[in-house]
């Protein structure tokens, strides 16, 4: 069953009062996070969040098609080594 | 569980796929692209295999994503394609399509030297890329002595690769270095 709708998307309160205090200021720093949980809310766009993946922080961009998902979406906990850095993958900035 | 080892990818080749299992009773073989364009398994028409040690045709090749279906010259058996469980499937480095502008492959951006922009402060060596489900990739970035660093892939951190120089110039986020220490 989902979430109640009258409750709203779940967002850490520590979190989401980092990210206010940061908009008041127009200021972007990169906030650490454990909360994988969270929903991604508009206030979060342009914002770059280090999320929690059990081992360290990895830094994730929130831009608006991300609006929706949890932040643990993008923090994968489970490293794949079995394919090497020498295989055809190609990436780009985004 | 421990960690699967990198496969052993030959000198000057680039890895496409890995043989998971054969398929059917003509030698075919299932096969886990591991590429950006598996779309190439279609026009393949030879692939250098670990297991047979260098270059053989490609007979037939087809796509049922997330996988593809080859057959190999020489290889017509279940028990010959059963042997080849686990085989890597390689092309040279100079049959890979050119990307467009601001792409690169991941090979070659492993191993390029991190620096600072304005500063010229070298942070370290990229280790590895992460795909990580956000629409950009994160560098890992080993630094001698400290935790790695790890650097989102996007036009406002990374201002320049220059892989004539093996140099990724980078501004860092406010506050990038201390999440990963």
């Amino acid at each position: 069953m989902g979430r109640s709708v009258k409750k709203g998307p779940y967002v850490d309160p520590s979190l989401l009062k980092k990210i206010q205090a940061q908009n008041a200021q127009r200021e972007k720093r990169v906030i650490k996070t454990w909360a994988r949980a969270s929903t991604i809310i508009p206030e979060m766009v342009g914002h770059t969040i280090a999320v929690h993946d059990g081992r360290r922080h990895v830094p994730i961009y929130i831009s608006e098609e991300m609006v929706g998902h949890k932040l643990g979406e993008f923090a994968p906990t489970r490293t794949f080594k079995g394919h090497a850095d020498k295989s055809e993958r190609s990436t780009g900035m985004r | 569980m421990s960690p699967r080892k990198q496969p052993e990818v030959w000198p000057g080749h680039i890895l496409v796929g890995e043989v998971t299992a054969p398929f059917g009773i003509d030698g075919s073989l299932r096969v886990l692209p591991t590429t950006d364009f598996p779309e190439r398994f279609v026009r393949l028409r030879e692939v250098t295999v670990d297991r047979l040690g260098g270059v053989r045709a490609v007979e037939q090749a087809r796509l049922a994503l997330p996988m593809a279906v080859i057959k190999l010259k020489g290889v017509d058996t279940r028990t010959a394609a059963e042997a080849l469980r686990g085989a890597l499937l390689m092309v040279p480095e100079a049959a890979l399509p050119p990307l467009p502008e601001g792409e690169y492959y991941w090979h070659q951006l492993v191993g390029l030297t991190v620096e600072e922009v304005g500063t010229g402060r070298v942070l370290g060596r990229i280790a590895h890329v992460l795909r990580t489900g956000a629409p950009h990739d994160v560098f890992e970035v080993d630094r001698p002595g400290r935790k790695p660093l790890l650097i989102p892939a996007l036009k406002s951190v990374v201002r320049e690769v220059d892989l004539g120089r093996g140099v990724m110039s980078v501004v860092l986020l406010p506050g990038l270095e201390d999440v990963s220490e």
